[in-house]
């Protein structure tokens, strides 16, 4: 027999959330910062950008934990910070436990009446370092837990970047990372395809009830997302694509622009799975509806030093890689099947 | 200072109720008297039997907790690490290799002076996999500011969880503490255990008050951030005061407990059991304790004069007042229920400190090391016996002080 | 006792980590083609670089190994025979990733010691952007663009070879020119490269700077606590909450000034600074909001003015403006404070323009690395040109 709603909610006590309401167009935005200057990130970091809207987006009734790596190492050296919100730093591979234990301790104070009872956002953020590899397990956990309301934050700069650029599951097929470094014998150290991150999650806990990809290129929609998983409550996960000056190996100033074109060559693809319901969003969805025709991904990869050793051959494989996620999975771009029936076609 | 102090209480409290329990349902049940407000489980025998009490508790309403199964130690312990760092009273636990597992997890916490209390169930390390004691587990972590303190009965087990959480959240202190609970013995095997009421525990321990150190947005912090050569001896330094604090503290609670609950433990740090005109004597940790008080009440009956000394504490180390202690005797035999391969005379780690602790004392007797019970073979009182005979010859003068296994088949 | 050479290469982390390794290492080798021995290090505490923040490494070379010892047993040189500045905008002094306030770039350099900086300026322009030194030290300019590039593709301009035939020149005691174009040929097989150190060493020339002359301003620092003044827990306090800014004109007090991170400014990481020109600004909202920095003060009257102590100079806010030349991005050697803009177009709006267009005139290109491959190949015949000619 299902169980009523009533009951589920006796099972399964949420904390109400903060009502955050969508930003209408970037002059509605508030004012404050609640992340600010003085971080020691690298010249045009987009990470640390999205470390800025993403609280901007939370306001200050939030707390943020912080996994190890370069929004920890740079952000914060001690007795210096840029943090207005309450941050602490967690392990490595802790985003996912450091989130649902700060949601658990708060939760537990507030429901036995020994803290006073208020919406508390919590944030917890990786690296694709620290969430896509080492963290991936206590994430995925996180995100089977309805009861509590932790939103996790995986910022995406496709490298190990603060250790100075060693590859990650994350790390797109051929970059040069120092792990990864072109050479006589292999001009491609590195041929393994990126994880799928927020689609495994999507696809993989029906308890998560928000999962997005943002790329701050696209402000509005990106602290949006924030805002929507924080409202929405329960276990969430956001994965946000960041130019890395440092790791890409291009000129800071080009920070923004690789970000649309990351998005504009459909190499990654703007989506957001609001109570298991999928929309791609965006230019993603131009793309998709055929408003927006699709950039050749020459166009992002010639821009970056990490490509610098890409043959004309690397090149139109990593296109035909992508042309596949836009073709011929199930889910553009997000979910890895292939359509039956084009595959089982005979050949003619 | 003394916010931390209980005030006494007023009227009669109610009576303590007698049940039968294990030491790990013992704990449980300080956990529920404690009011415990996060808590977290992972499977690993033969710890897992307080999580199973604990979730028995927590579905049936008598302990109301937050109560997570997480995917790993590791896990575990930073879940509650970060619980503790909002303000709740936190508890976890684990065994063995699932100790070694969380072991990053535990190395960060009592740098940022999280007052968390975990029970190890002292399990042998693999490779090979075994569920049998050892205490190698605990005694991992003895040099990363965790305060570590070993007991030998169910009772003992509950009254000492209270104990740790005073201890480990008083502002002076603000470290994490491990109660070693022998594999076994202790988990496993029910006693009958005095129950304290609810009025008592509430007289002996104050609330969690974190203070300046709370992570919550009335306190806007930022906690631990990255450092480099220029800060971190202050942060170690700043610990190191904190567990140096650590023992006048554990007495104002042994002698707060006394006097609410009527319960003495005598000195806190470690148990002497006819020690008083005793010849030599031995020292261990944990429930050997058991067979050795029968073999020294057989040897007794022989016209020996042997007594034994229970190390309770082992983080902080009372060194002074054992030092002091050990030297009325003519010889020391000490007994570890672990292993410290290459160490000096190839000793276990009780061992090694004991003669660390001895070595500026004025009365040096000869010191024998022991290892035995490993995996958790029986010490029996026959092994027991054969070991304070190697304690009589060292006093003697007639055996090179050195380390024997005992109990291995030869 | 022998004699102890000790080197310091000041440069923009990431964007000249290659070229001060491949100047380090060969400082150490062409010293030990004459029997000298050496070690090429990296400063430690400024890894892991970030884009543009100042670091360093250092060159120690000995006449004998014991003397060499005494050289390594500190954790860096106190003071240098040569301090080489990559980029001239380090001539202001740098805020490195791991230090606490302003360090002066001469500030290791030894009394009559060097100065080799890589400037398309003038001496006068270099000597009043350094802070002012007790005792005189000599200061020679290797003409040209700083050498810029990313992590994986080196821009070969000859940077490197030419710092190291001026360094022949003032200090041919540590190594001889040959042995300079001995490890070129050895390290890079380039006899154009030997070449350019040749002319380099010929063209070298130092003036003397004097205790009187340059920055007079006193560097901000940072005392560090001692360990029972510091907050247990490694806790911090968080940076408060920001406030409204005051209309010098009016006293109108309305948008929005961030608190910043007292103890780490950053703007010591800026090569080229944006200036705005508010006339023609549509309140777009895009480099307030695309700023990594949150450098971009919102005034009253709804105008952004980007901070000067926290703007590390990425261009970002250049790219994403909408109306051209409404934010420029200009050689920081142009500037000599860090003054609000948006005050000084407050105060006098026809002063203002006239600057910002002195200012937008001669803008020099930067380059900030990578923008598109082949760039290089475009880049560096300009640069092997002045290597030729001077």
């Amino acid at each position: 027999m299902a169980v009523s709603d009533r009951e589920l909610a006796e099972l399964v006590q949420l904390r109400p959330t903060q009502t955050l309401d969508a930003f209408k167009g970037v002059k509605k935005l508030p004012l404050e910062e609640f992340f600010t200057s003085g971080h020691r990130t690298c010249q045009g970091c987009e990470s640390s950008l999205v470390m800025k809207m993403m609280v901007k987006a939370a306001g200050p009734r939030t707390i943020v934990l912080g996994s190890t790596g370069c929004m920890y190492v740079a952000n914060t050296t001690y007795y210096s910070t840029s943090w207005v919100v309450p941050w602490m730093h967690t392990q490595l591979g802790s985003s996912g436990s450091a989130g649902l234990g700060t949601a658990a301790g708060l939760k537990a104070l507030m429901r036995k009446g020994k803290i006073k009872d208020e919406p508390i956002n919590v944030i917890a953020f990786c690296g694709d370092g620290g969430g896509a590899d080492m963290g991936l397990s206590a994430i995925s956990a996180t995100l089977t837990h309805p009861d509590y309301n932790v939103l996790i934050l995986m910022y995406d700069n496709e490298s190990y970047a603060n250790t100075d650029i060693q590859l990650s599951g994350s790390t797109p097929y051929g970059a040069n990372t120092t792990f990864s470094p072109p050479g006589k014998l292999k001009r491609i150290m590195h041929h393994r395809w990126k994880k799928n991150m927020a689609g495994m999650m999507a696809a993989g806990h029906p308890t998560c009830r928000y999962v997005a990809t943002v790329c701050m290129s696209f402000p509005v929609y990106s602290m949006n997302a924030v805002r929507k998983a924080l409202s929405i409550g329960g276990p969430t996960f956001i994965h946000s694509l960041d130019p890395c000056p440092k790791g890409w190996d291009y000129d800071p100033m080009l920070s923004h622009e690789l970000g649309e074109l990351a998005v504009t060559t459909g190499i990654w693809p703007l989506y957001e799975v609001e109570e298991g319901v999928f929309r791609l969003v965006g230019k993603t969805r131009d793309i998709a509806d055929g408003r927006l025709k699709r950039l050749p991904v020459r166009d992002y990869l010639l821009k970056q030093g990490r490509f610098a050793h890409f043959t004309e051959d690397d090149i139109a494989y990593f296109q035909s890689k992508v042309d596949e996620t836009w073709e011929k999975w199930l889910v553009p771009g997000v979910i890895p099947f292939k359509k039956q029936i084009e595959e089982d076609r005979p050949p003619a | 200072m003394t916010e931390a102090l209980a005030t006494p209480p007023q009227k009669q409290l109610a009576a303590d109720k007698t049940s039968l329990i294990t030491g790990s349902e013992a704990i449980a049940v300080a956990c529920k008297l404690a009011d415990v407000d996060v808590i977290t489980a992972y499977p690993i025998r033969p710890y897992d039997t307080v999580m199973q009490y604990v979730a028995k508790l927590v579905s049936n309403g008598e302990l109301d907790c937050e109560y997570i199964v997480a995917e790993s130690e590791h896990s575990q312990f930073e879940i509650v690490k970060h619980a503790s760092a909002v303000g709740a009273r936190v508890f976890c636990g684990s065994s063995g290799v699932g100790w070694m597992y969380a072991f990053e997890a535990l190395t960060v916490t009592p740098a940022l002076r999280i007052p968390m209390v975990a029970m190890v169930g002292n399990r042998a390390l693999d490779d090979p996999g075994a569920f049998g004691v050892e205490h190698n587990d605990a005694l991992a972590v003895r040099d990363l500011g965790w305060q570590l303190v070993w007991v030998d009965s169910a009772q003992e087990a509950l009254d000492t969880a209270l104990i740790a959480y005073r201890v480990a959240e008083d502002r002076r202190i603000f470290l994490p503490c491990a109660i070693s609970c022998d594999g076994a013995f202790l988990t496993h095997s029910q006693a009958l255990v005095k129950v304290p009421s609810q009025e008592k525990v509430k007289a002996f321990l104050p609330r969690y008050d974190r203070g300046d150190l709370l992570l919550h947005p009335d306190n806007p912090i930022t906690v631990a951030p990255q450092v480099n050569e220029d800060w971190l001896m202050e942060i170690r330094r700043q610990t190191a005061a904190a567990m140096d604090r650590s023992p006048a503290v554990i007495r104002e609670a042994y002698a707060d407990f006394e006097r609410i609950f009527g319960r003495s433990y005598g000195n806190p740090f470690f148990e002497e059991y006819q020690t008083e005109d005793a010849d030599v004597v031995l020292v261990g940790m944990g429930t050997l304790s058991n067979p050795v008080r029968v073999a020294i009440r057989q040897m007794r009956q022989e016209g020996k004069k042997v007594g034994f000394v229970r190390v309770r504490w082992f983080r902080p180390f009372a060194a002074e007042e054992l030092a002091a202690t050990l030297g009325r005797f003519k010889a020391v035999g000490v007994i570890d229920r672990d292993f410290s391969l290459g160490s000096p005379y190839r000793s276990g780690v009780l061992a090694t400190e004991v003669r660390a602790a001895m070595y500026p004392a004025p009365n040096r007797p000869p010191i024998v090391g022991f290892i035995c019970g490993l995996g958790g073979r029986e010490v029996t009182v026959p092994a027991v016996r054969e070991m304070t005979e190697s304690v009589y010859l060292a006093a003697e003068g007639t055996t090179q002080p050195g380390t024997k296994w005992i109990g291995l088949r030869e | 006792m022998g004699r102890l050479f000790a080197v310091e290469i000041v440069y923009r982390g990431i964007f000249q980590k290659n070229l001060a390794r491949n100047i380090s290492r060969a400082i150490v080798l062409a010293a030990h083609h004459e029997g000298k021995p050496g070690i090429s290090f990296g400063r430690y505490g400024d890894s892991p670089e970030r884009n543009g923040i100042p670091a360093k490494s250092f060159a120690i070379v000995a006449t004998d190994d014991v003397t060499l010892e005494e050289g390594m047993a500190k954790y860096e040189p106190k003071e240098v025979d040569i301090t080489i500045v990559v980029d001239d905008t380090l001539c202001k002094g740098v805020e490195s990733w791991a230090w606490y306030g302003l360090q002066p770039i001469n500030r290791l350099t030894k009394p009559g010691g060097t100065l080799i900086v890589t400037s398309h300026e003038n001496s006068e322009t270099l000597i009043s952007m350094a802070h002012r030194k007790e005792t005189p030290y000599q200061l020679a300019i290797v003409k040209g663009t700083p050498s810029f590039s990313g992590l994986w593709v080196y821009k070969d301009d000859h940077s490197d070879v030419r710092i190291l035939g001026t360094m022949a020149k003032v200090l041919p005691e540590l190594f001889s020119l040959a042995s300079v174009q001995q490890v070129i040929r050895a390290e890079w097989n380039d006899e154009l490269k030997a070449t350019s150190a040749l002319r380099a060493y010929e063209r070298a020339t130092t003036v003397t700077v004097q205790p009187t002359q340059g920055n007079p301003e006193k560097p901000f620092e940072f005392q560090m606590p001692k360990w029972t003044e510091m907050r247990e827990g490694i806790a911090i306090p968080a940076i408060p909450r920001g406030h409204q800014m005051k209309d010098p004109n009016t006293g109108e007090m309305g948008g929005y000034q961030p608190e910043r991170n007292p103890t780490f400014k950053k703007f010591t990481t800026r090569t080229m600074r944006p200036v705005v020109d508010f006339d023609t600004c549509i309140k777009c909202t895009l480099c307030w909001l695309q700023c990594p920095d949150s450098v971009f003060d919102v005034t009253p009257d709804g105008l952004y003015d980007a901070n000067m102590e926290a703007c590390c100079g990425c261009g970002v806010c250049e790219a994403v403006c909408p109306v051209s030349n409404c934010i420029t991005m200009v050689n920081e050697t142009q500037f000599a404070d860090n003054d609000s803009q948006w005050r000084m177009w407050k105060e006098d709006k026809e002063g203002y323009k006239g600057w910002l267009k002195e200012k937008i005139a001669n803008r020099p290109e930067r380059s900030h690395g990578f923008r598109f491959r082949g760039q290089y190949a475009e880049q560096v015949p300009d640069m092997l040109k002045i290597a030729r000619e001077g």
